[in-house]
């Protein structure tokens, strides 16, 4: 009985099309939603494998003997004595000890390169806080260099070893050593070396032809000079390398190459030169054993794939710290450090100590001074004001100084807190208070939101009873719009709390070796903030405090969340409906 | 810092017994009929607490906040004034000097020159003409007088130490050194010079140094440092005892204490306000003032530095010379701010507004109830993380992909990458706001548009967008004022070149990443390059206030027509 | 032919085979059985069964909450825009289920147009307000063709002579009468089968309601057409039949002279002689 309406015709005529442009719209929607979640994961994601490598770090533990006329100079024991010892001096004895056939001066400048010196002043503390330990052997812990470090982590340099069964012969004479195998092992490293290099060659090649190029179509004749001589440089670098791939020349191994090292027991050699048979070469002992000479069947390769050049750590250098990892003197443990410890210029001892501090001492100012002022404004805006022009002056005046830029904030700062008023620049002190009169309109909002949100009855009922305004307000008003008060504050708190740009202004980023005192004094110590440390830290130069900067964000965005949840919770446990 | 600590302690105790009193006085002026008294006793008690303990603590606050400054200025006075001979002394050397007058000769000849250059620089630039030499020529100036300068500071050095031995080797020979020493210095080493003297005197932190004059600076503000100390700490105390005792006198039985109080605490309540204009009233005139400094320094061209085409503040060499021609040209910081804000806005509207519209229309309140959270957090991460992820993750992803398709010239720190990240960041402002004024757009709208037979797309992008349209131009403009400010992202992720540039691939700087690098570069606070910092925050200011009051007018508009 | 073309073509066609004054009876338009609609767990209607004759004027009254904009709202399925309402039983236009699966609800609503209580004119221009529903359901071909259908509709909602020089202003500048004319002329623009007023007249002064009665009167001729009033004046006026609806149930249906002179239950009759609601 069903009969076809006409609109009806006329309407699914168009309908499959509308259909189709409805899912396409729901699509951007969800599409829009997602890219969001994803941007949020990749944040997240990224800085969290980032941070990975910061939790864990390299420690050494070497027996240190703490001899007498090294840490104790004038031999009475006396502290200042004691503090003028060199402990560094009885690290490097110890590290010597490890080592003994490494000699000379650049030798032992690698070997030591391998941690900072400035550990050698927590020895120095040990050995002040018990002077009974001079004279005896402790095990002192301390952590690897950071390069070092992020070398054992595999995270810089790329290396294989490969156990060889063949005879092989050595010869050392002083620094040089000659070597020589019974078949063509050093072969096939060779080649493969040899097409790396042959493969750059045709790179350069290709280089040149391209500036060559674009060098003719231009005009400009500055520009055109430019390009010439870059596609001379790269000219030059092809005939360098085809040089040294001449067949039947030996194969000579620089820095730009991978590093070849033949290991036989304790004994290291990296290859300078391959002859071209493959079976002999020479090459620089890297650490020799004093025991042992002559001809092996039992030894290894070790290639290490990153060039020398490349790298922030030498061949020796790495030998070292795996042979002390072999010796069970090296372990990968969790990173104290970087909690307890303040900021530092060594990556491995930097730490957020320092810039927590800060954190908490600014925002103890800036909740003393925000939350109270922004409150007591927010008060008399809402329930005292005449309705005039002057409320209304400030009332437009506090929206717009909500979307004043932040930098503006430590602008004012700057200009009034520290030139006029002569306040000390760096200081929890000035952070807080910058801090404060960014916040104070994000506090004063909200908790006029609260304030209009407790029913006018409320009032009505106290003022019913002949209560003051006042009194209406504090003791009725006040209690039931607190809740919402102390949330709004907190999500303003939460922002300073992540604020980076108006402390840059007030010189807080400096750079703080030694954490604030936590107590009253430390408000006008110099010292930074969480977000101001994980900045410094993302404008070093060291790789290493990448990971220590992604660390760091994560320990303040762990601030952030307690910070929220604390207003999550309030917000629950006071949360009232009228 | 001790003894005020103390005083404070004894104020707070002074402020309890204040109320204790009060009440006490109360019951004894109502002669045991409490009823009979105005207010209730307690706030005879508040009162009195109030005048013993709030007029002492701002006294002793004020003595914090100034004192040190104070003292600073006192005792160092007192040493210049000591130094007088050996400053008139330095002052005749200086005239006398042969060196000094054939530098300062050759400078003069320099400057005329370099005038010369400017102005044969600016004339070939009004008709188009060939500037690179006269840049480059006026660069070789410029690096030439620099080292001239250089050479009349060692020179003002080597004169100024063959003084300074002149003074005797005793304490007041110590301190007219010190008072010589600090005379001669910048603004920041004077800073430095006070730090390390109260270091050595009060063992305020660790000196940097240690002098014989340093000791001496020390030691005068030593006996300053004790008057203020005790002579606050005496002052405080008496006001607060004088403030008790007057007015527990004044306690009677229709003494209305209560509307005092009130009366007290209302006006407390109106200054807390009026600190929000007091705050923008600082803004603006420091930056007012700072910018005129800045204007006069380069000689009132404001309109080159509104229209130049060239920033380099570098080149300027110091305050007391004439500003460089050029070198203070805004429009590249102002190119890159819009480069980098446009491509933010071209990531954070379609995102947000999407987000806003599949949230408030489509999305199940299950649904809702996880994304707009979600969305949130990306509000409330540090921008210094997205600063963080820009550089190590977004840039060199954005570097990698335009190499791999053709562009070989791609850098890390580029307005793409800076400003996609920045757009991220702005997603929330945009679809939260957008969300809100969708959910104002009326009921009664959409059922109009679905009665029709619209889809429900079409209710959307037909009758409910244009609706709302007002309020998400507000919106927008809103998130244009905040990508505007942003800071941390492009100090960290936009680079620092001042590139004119409309190619999202180059490195590019915005206003804000020039003040953080004008302020945090150089400490020397009275030089032009320092105080252009305050004329590009006073754009900032203008352009963000602006674009906030246009907004705020927008999306009132729009609320009046919807409730 | 286009769609407009067609649309003419059929409008004509079905008055004929729909409408039989001769035996002076109807054919059915709406049926119901059983309607019920919940929001969440509160029923707003229950079991409402009901026979809606074609090109007639039915009027719905009954006491405030009763239902009666839930059982409107369920005819053309604007129920579905509200998250927690259930609606169960079946509606039958022309005999086809409406709650059915394959009904596209933007179809139905083509042919089940609506006007609400407060006009809600789209903030478009006047023109752009009518022309909102043939142009999204590509009714007409060309311009000309579209200025046409804006002109009859306007015509037969009584609008034209007052709007017809201020064409480009937006709707919303009109008084409140007119607004509500601009409504019911956006509803027929689409020559939609039957129109559902939800108390049209409320917001309004007795001269435009008289107005809005004269154009419900015309509007017969071609459409069916369904309103809530709570006047029972209005009703008396304008409807061939009427439905007194109480508590969530349809009380009593019939012949609107029959309910008015002699109704046969107590609660119409109090509800008419205003003893409630
Ligand atoms: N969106 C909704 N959610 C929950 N309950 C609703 C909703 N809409 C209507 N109701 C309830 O359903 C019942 C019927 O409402 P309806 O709007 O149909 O009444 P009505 O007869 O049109 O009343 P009036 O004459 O006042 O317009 C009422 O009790 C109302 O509270
Ligand atoms: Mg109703």
């Amino acid at each position: 009985m069903s009969k076809l309406a006409p609109i009806r015709d006329a309407v699914m005529e168009r309908l499959p099309q509308r259909h189709r442009a409805e899912q396409r719209f729901q699509a951007y929607g969800l599409t829009a939603i997602t890219l969001a979640v994803l941007f949020l994961t990749l944040l997240v994601g990224s800085i969290l494998t980032q941070s990975l490598a910061a939790f864990t770090a390299h420690r050494l533990t070497l027996p240190v003997t703490l001899e007498r006329e090294l840490v104790d100079p004038r031999g009475d024991g006396s502290e200042a004595s004691l503090r003028r010892g060199s402990y560094n001096a009885a690290l490097q004895a110890a590290l010597r000890d490890q080592f003994p056939t490494v000699h000379g001066v650049g030798e032992l400048r690698e070997l030591f390169g391998i941690y900072s010196a400035i550990n050698a002043s927590r020895l120095l503390t040990d050995v002040v806080n018990n002077p009974d330990l001079v004279g005896q052997s402790v095990d002192f812990e301390f952590p690897i260099s950071d390069d070092a470090d992020r070398y054992l982590k595999g995270a810089s340099v790329s290396e294989r070893q490969i156990d060889m069964n063949a005879s092989l012969s050595i010869e050392i004479a002083g620094n040089v050593a000659r070597l020589e195998a019974q078949e063509a092992v050093l072969a096939p490293f060779a080649d493969r070396l040899r097409q790396v290099m042959a493969d750059r060659a045709n790179r350069y090649a290709a280089a040149a032809e391209a500036a060559l190029a674009s060098a003719r179509q231009t005009i400009d004749p500055d520009e055109r000079e430019i390009l010439e001589a870059e596609a001379q440089r790269a000219q030059m670098r092809v005939q360098q390398l085809n040089e040294r791939l001449r067949p039947g020349a030996d194969f000579l191994l620089g820095p730009r190459e991978p590093s070849l090292l033949v290991r036989a027991g304790d004994t290291i050699v990296r290859l300078t030169s391959i002859t071209s048979g493959g079976r002999e070469a020479t090459g620089e002992v890297l650490l020799a054993d004093q025991a042992w000479s002559g001809s092996v069947t039992r030894w290894s390769f070790w290639e290490i794939e990153t060039p020398a050049a490349t790298r922030l750590i030498t061949d020796r250098q790495m030998v070292f710290v795996r042979l002390l990892e072999e010796r069970g003197l090296v372990r990968n443990a969790f990173n104290a450090l970087l909690f307890t410890n303040a900021d530092s210029r060594e990556p491995e001892l930097a730490g957020v100590r320092g810039a927590l501090i800060g954190t908490i001492l600014t925002m103890v100012i800036t909740i003393f001074l925000a939350v109270p002022v922004g409150v007591g404004a927010a008060i008399y805006l809402e329930e005292f004001a005449p309705r005039n022009r002057l409320t209304r002056l400030i009332e437009v005046n506090i929206n717009n100084l909500a979307a004043v830029p932040s930098i503006v904030f430590g602008l004012l700062g700057l200009a009034v807190f520290i030139n006029a008023f002569g306040l000390p620049r760096s200081t929890p002190l000035l952070g807080g208070m910058v801090l404060a009169l960014m916040t104070l309109p994000t506090v004063i909002i909200s908790s006029r939101a609260a304030l209009k949100a407790v029913p006018p009855s409320i009032r009505e009922a106290a003022l019913g009873v002949g209560a003051s305004r006042t009194q209406a307000v504090f003791h009725h008003v006040l209690p039931l719009a607190m809740p919402g008060m102390l949330t709004g504050s907190i999500i303003g708190l939460a922002q300073a709390l992540g604020e980076t740009a108006p402390l840059l202004m007030i010189g807080m980023v400096a750079f703080v070796a030694d954490a604030p005192n936590f107590g009253f004094t430390g408000f006008t110590d110099p010292s930074t903030v969480m977000p101001v440390q994980i900045f410094i830290w993302s404008t070093s130069a060291e790789r290493a405090f990448e990971a220590r900067t992604a660390a760091a964000i994560l320990v303040l965005l762990v601030l952030m969340v307690l910070f929220n949840a604390v207003a999550i919770y309030l917000r629950r446990k006071y949360e009232r409906r009228w | 810092m001790q003894i005020s600590v103390y005083v404070a302690l004894a104020l707070l105790v002074l402020t309890a017994i204040g109320y204790l009193v009060g009440r006490r006085q109360a019951f004894v002026a109502a002669a045991g009929r409490p009823s009979e008294l105005h207010s209730l006793p307690s706030y005879y008690g508040y009162y009195l607490a109030l005048w013993t303990g709030v007029p002492a603590l701002i006294l002793l606050a004020l003595y914090g906040l100034t004192g040190t400054s104070l003292v600073n200025t006192l005792a160092m006075g007192e040493l210049e004034r000591e130094a007088a001979p050996l400053i008139r002394a330095y002052d005749t050397q200086l005239a006398q000097d042969p060196d000094l007058s054939r530098l300062n000769d050759a400078i003069a000849q320099l400057e005329a020159d370099a005038q010369v250059a400017r102005s044969e620089l600016d004339k070939a630039r009004r008709d188009g003409g060939e500037v690179a030499a006269y840049q480059r020529s006026l660069g070789d100036l410029t690096v030439e007088l620099n080292r001239l300068q250089g050479e009349i500071s060692q020179v003002q050095d080597r004169i100024a130490a063959s003084i300074a031995v002149r003074a005797p080797d005793n304490l007041a020979g110590d301190r007219a050194r010190a008072g010589f020493e600090y005379w001669r210095a910048t603004p920041d080493r004077r800073d430095l010079f006070l730090t390390d003297a109260r270091a050595l005197a009060f063992g305020e932190g660790f000196a940097s140094r240690n002098s014989s004059a340093l000791i001496a600076a020390g030691d005068a503000m030593r006996p300053w440092d004790e008057m203020f100390r005790w002579s606050s700490a005496g002052l405080a105390m008496a006001m607060a005892l004088g403030g008790l005792t007057w007015m527990r006198r004044q306690i009677t039985v229709t003494f209305r204490a209560r509307n005092r109080l009130e009366g007290v605490v209302s006006f407390a309540l109106f200054a807390m306000s009026g600190i929000a204009i007091l705050t923008t009233l600082g803004i603006v005139l420091s930056l007012l003032f700072e910018s005129i400094r800045f204007f006069a320094a380069i000689d009132w061209r404001i309109h080159e530095f509104l229209f130049g085409l060239q920033w380099s503040p570098q080149i300027a060499i110091r305050a007391d010379q004439v500003g460089q021609t050029g070198a203070f040209g805004a429009v590249p910081l102002f190119a890159g701010t819009a480069l980098i804000t446009l491509v933010a806005m071209c990531v954070a509207v379609p995102v947000g507004l999407f987000a806003a519209i599949y949230l408030s229309e489509y999305a199940s309140s299950r649904f809702r109830a996880i994304a707009k959270p979600v969305l949130e957090i990306l509000a409330g991460v540090p921008t210094v993380v997205y600063g963080f992820f820009a550089l190590l993750t977004v840039g060199p992803f954005i570097r990698d992909a335009a190499v791999l398709l053709g562009y070989e010239d791609a850098v890390t720190q580029s307005a793409l990458s800076a400003g996609l990240v920045m757009g991220i960041m702005i997603i929330p402002f945009v679809s939260s706001l957008s969300d809100d004024v969708i959910n104002a757009v009326p009921q009664s709208l959409r059922d109009g548009a679905y009665a029709m037979g619209a889809t429900k797309s079409e209710a959307v992008r037909h009758v409910v967008l244009p609706a709302a349209l007002p309020g998400i131009v507000g919106a927008i403009l809103l998130a244009v004022s905040r990508a505007i400010g942003e800071t941390m992202i492009v100090v960290m992720a936009a680079g620092q070149g001042a590139n004119l540039t409309a190619n999202p691939l180059e490195s590019v700087t915005t206003i804000t990443v020039q003040i953080v690098m004008l302020i945090t570069g150089d400490q020397e606070f009275e030089s032009a390059k320092t105080l252009s910092a305050f004329a590009l925050a006073l754009v900032l200011f203008a352009l963000t206030l602006f674009l906030n009051i246009a907004a705020l007018r927008v999306v009132e508009r729009f609320r009046e027509r919807y409730e | 032919m286009t769609a407009y073309e067609k649309l003419q073509a059929g409008a004509s066609v079905r008055q004929e085979t729909l409408y039989h004054p001769v035996e002076g009876s109807y054919t059915t338009k709406v049926a119901t059985k059983n309607v019920t609609v919940h929001y969440g767990d509160k029923s707003a209607l229950n079991g409402v069964s009901i026979e809606i004759p074609a090109c007639t004027v039915t009027s719905f009254i009954g006491p405030s909450g009763c239902g009666k904009s839930t059982f409107l709202r369920s005819i053309n399925r604007m129920n579905d825009t509200i998250d927690n309402a259930r609606v169960s039983g079946s509606i039958l236009i022309d005999g086809e289920e409406v709650n059915d699966r394959n009904v596209d609800p933007v179809v139905l609503r083509a042919r089940v147009g609506m006007v609400f209580q407060k006009p809600n004119p789209f903030p478009k221009t006047i023109y752009e307000n009518v022309a909102y529903g043939p142009r999204i359901h590509g009714l007409a071909a060309d311009k000309d063709q579209l200025d046409a259908i804006v002109e009859t509709s306007l015509r037969k909602a009584g609008l034209w002579d007052e709007v017809a020089d201020r064409l480009d202003q937006p709707g919303t500048s009109l008084s409140g009468g007119q607004q509500q004319r601009l409504v019911i002329a956006r509803a027929i623009a689409v020559n939609p089968e039957v129109i559902l007023m939800d108390e049209p007249c409320s917001a309004l002064d007795p001269i435009a309601t008289a107005r809005i009665e004269e154009l419900i009167d015309e509007l017969r001729e071609n459409y069916t057409l369904i309103i809530v009033t709570h006047s029972m004046a209005q009703a008396a006026r304008v409807s061939q039949m009427t439905a007194f609806f109480h508590l969530g149930s349809l009380v009593e249906y019939g012949p609107t002279e029959e309910i008015f002179t002699n109704p046969r239950d107590q609660r119409t009759q109090d509800y008419i002689t205003g003893r409630f609601g």
